[in-house]
């Protein structure tokens, strides 16, 4: 077991690393090609010559291989990672430092991120192990039905109709009948509160994590329906064991390994979904401030955070895989 | 080696059963009669077993021996409960003790498996959860029904180990059945499925995804078992070979149905069904005997039936020897052929004689 955490999270680190280089290989061509972001700090002001040196003096522009097209810049690349490695990841073009503003940004979308994943397992292995229990059944069919419906909302969608139609009469009607600083009232506000990060998120997460539920439902109640049929699962029922606990232990048990693996992979999408969340939300996090770097061509912002953003997802492949193999034995001794 | 039967799991469950006691020699433990299971298919119904009965008395081992798609595994899954959602049993009893387990509501049915009748299934690499330890599985029955602890379960899955002679059971209660060969998964199956001392346990072809000498091994253990438990055991298998060894008593089945029943001795010596006679010809020996003329094993020839497409009148008449017109026409009754047999042929007389003569 210890080897195989050992080789997954190498294989992990590797992944980081090539995504990095795929990152910065990325934005030095696009300097190259669309000319120098330095001058992206001066807005609409036109600097002088030793002014524009200065600032890609301060952010590490000052390579002339950004000048030469085609050229991957391994020297700036090395220097940045050893800077990365010291915990150095520079600053955003208003000099703030872009591990303060994720470490304000991070958790509001790791609370997101929470929200999305609980309402993923309630609905995934709920929902799909009733379709799958009683298949074939009107249950399993308004279920599958409902699946479809859901996948036909994307979450932009979802969240402008709450927005426009649901919050403001919810919230007025919650704030009249609890009180303005009742719970209720937090929950159906149109827009994050950083005083009340966890009622704030719990709706916009609620739909976020709906708009992905629907794939799960799917496989949840796909793989379960293979268990069902395995030859175990006789076997368990062959020695008397009630049906509850053949379900649970034979069934939803066996089912869990696919069923894991795919949170990872769904994971990913919830990112994407996170960055339109957050935009339309008003929430302050990873997406909103990927967002707004990207507008704004600041490239130091853009790097740090894509970086750490992958190295989420690394750190979630690992937990999956882990996970993985402490779900099915067969695997660690592959 | 602890072989010991523990009696306290016994004595735990025979409250809310009350039919659970010592077995006596000679008792009969479980009666088929009259069984019919229907599967709906595509293309209509078909019937797979086809009014079957038979006696499991303890302390013998009765074989159901016959071709693939006879019906033998799903008779016995049916007396398990354990169809599949497509077929359904249409007519029929299967009493353990006098109970009719088929007259049961399913979750009462339930829990006569396991206790009393107990089943080992064919392939124990697909029949054991490949997640739980082996420990889990041997004792998951008996802690989830008896309430047994944690620390008595694990004794109770070495000891059973032990009892089917797993090497270093001590240890290998922790491991997962890929870890097991294939002769040694197998006894795991058999131990897990003799958790809860079975009155009758139902082995559906144990040995057949095994290899020879293994398969030797296997058979030897569940007949070593079922001596010393007193227990009644059903074979399920198609190897005539394993039958001679170990069956007292065996029931022929041919498209659903039975075709002859007879204690093995009688039944070797001379077959009262063209059926039975033509399977026992194309057992190979090695003197040489069998063989016919060209030197050649003989074979029952042409196929068995698909079921749903079984012929008129006897089911067996195209491809037998002694076909006459009133085969294709009437089902021959299984009826007293001799003293204690029985064969379902129009001309058994004929054929019983034919052998002996």
């Amino acid at each position: 077991m210890g080897r195989y955490i050992l080789r997954r999270a190498l294989l992990g680190a590797l992944t980081l690393l090539i995504v990095m280089f795929v990152l910065h290989l990325l934005t030095t061509f696009a300097i190259q090609l669309n000319g120098n972001p330095a001058l992206a700090f001066f807005g609409d002001r036109v600097p002088t010559d030793a002014q524009v040196a200065a600032v890609e003096a301060r952010y590490g522009l000052d390579d002339p291989c950004y000048d030469q097209t085609g050229n991957p810049c391994l020297g700036p690349f090395v220097e940045r990672l050893g800077s990365y490695a010291q915990g150095d990841f520079g600053t955003d073009l208003r000099g703030r430092e872009v591990t303060d503003i994720v470490a304000t940004a991070a958790p509001n979308t790791l609370k997101l991120f929470a929200v999305v994943t609980v309402t993923w397992f309630v609905l995934g292995m709920g929902l799909g192990s009733v379709a799958a229990r009683w298949r074939g059944r009107p249950t399993d069919h308004g279920i599958r039905m409902s699946s479809v419906l859901i996948d036909a909302f994307p979450i932009f969608v979802l969240l402008l109709v709450y927005r426009y139609v649901f919050a403001v009469p919810l919230s007025g009607w919650a704030t009249s009948t609890f009180g303005a600083d009742s719970m209720a009232a937090l929950w159906f506000r149109p827009s994050f509160d950083d005083d009340h990060p966890w009622a704030t998120l719990l709706v916009p997460g609620i739909l976020l994590g709906l708009a992905g539920s629907a794939a799960f439902i799917r496989l949840v109640r796909a793989s379960q329906l293979e268990a069902y049929t395995g030859e175990h699962v006789r076997t368990a029922r062959s020695r008397g064991l009630p049906e509850r606990h053949v379900v649970v232990h034979h069934v939803v048990r066996n089912s869990s390994v696919p069923v894991v693996t795919a949170v990872g992979l769904t994971f990913t999408e919830a990112l994407a979904g996170a960055v339109i969340t957050e935009g339309m939300m008003n929430i302050y996090g990873m997406g909103g401030v990927l967002w707004e770097a990207v507008r704004a061509s600041d490239v130091a912002l853009v790097v740090g955070v894509v970086t750490i953003l992958a190295a989420v997802t690394v750190v979630v492949m690992l937990v999956v895989d882990v996970a993985y193999a402490a779900l099915d034995p067969r695997i660690r001794y592959a | 080696m602890t072989t010991s039967v523990p009696v306290d799991v016994r004595d735990r469950e025979s409250e809310d059963t009350g039919d659970t006691g010592p077995r006596d020699v000679g008792e009969t433990l479980l009666e088929v009669d009259d069984l019919a299971v229907e599967f709906r298919g595509d293309d209509g119904v078909v019937r797979a077993v086809d009014g079957l009965g038979y006696r499991v008395v303890a302390g013998r081992t009765l074989a159901l021996v016959g071709e693939s798609g006879c019906g033998k595994s799903v008779s016995s899954l049916a007396v398990m409960g354990l169809l599949p959602p497509a077929a359904r049993v249409t007519r029929g009893s299967a009493r353990f003790r006098g109970t009719d387990l088929l007259a049961l509501p399913p979750a009462r049915h339930r829990e006569h498996c396991g206790r009393h009748v107990a089943m080992v299934f064919q392939d124990a690499l697909a029949a054991l959860n490949p997640v739980h330890t082996v420990g889990y599985q041997l004792t998951e029955a008996l802690r989830a029904r008896t309430g047994a602890s944690r620390r008595d379960a694990r004794r109770r899955a070495v000891e059973l180990l032990d009892l089917v002679k797993v090497p270093h059971a001590a240890q290998r209660v922790h491991e997962y059945p890929h870890q097991f060969s294939g002769g040694m998964r197998q006894r795991v199956m058999i131990a897990s499925a003799l958790a809860l001392d079975p009155d009758v346990l139902i082995a559906d072809e144990p040995t057949t995804a095994l290899d020879v000498t293994v398969q030797a091994q296997v058979m030897q253990l569940l007949a070593e078992i079922q001596a010393e438990r007193n227990m009644g055991l059903v074979l399920i298998t198609h190897d005539l070979g394993v039958v001679a060894g170990v069956a007292d008593d065996v029931t022929v089945m041919y498209a659903g149905r039975a075709v002859e029943q007879a204690p093995v001795r009688e039944l070797y010596e001379a077959p009262a069904h063209p059926y039975t006679r033509a399977l026992l010809r194309s057992v190979p020996r090695l003197a040489g005997g069998g063989t016919d003329a060209d030197g050649r094993l003989p074979v029952v020839p042409g196929r068995p039936p698909a079921p749903g497409r079984v012929p008129s009148g006897c089911a067996f008449h195209p491809r037998c020897d002694l076909a006459r017109d009133v085969c294709r026409t009437d089902v021959p009754p299984l009826a007293e052929a001799a003293p204690g047999r029985s064969s379902a042929c129009h001309f058994s007389a004929e054929v019983l004689g034919g052998a002996r003569g």
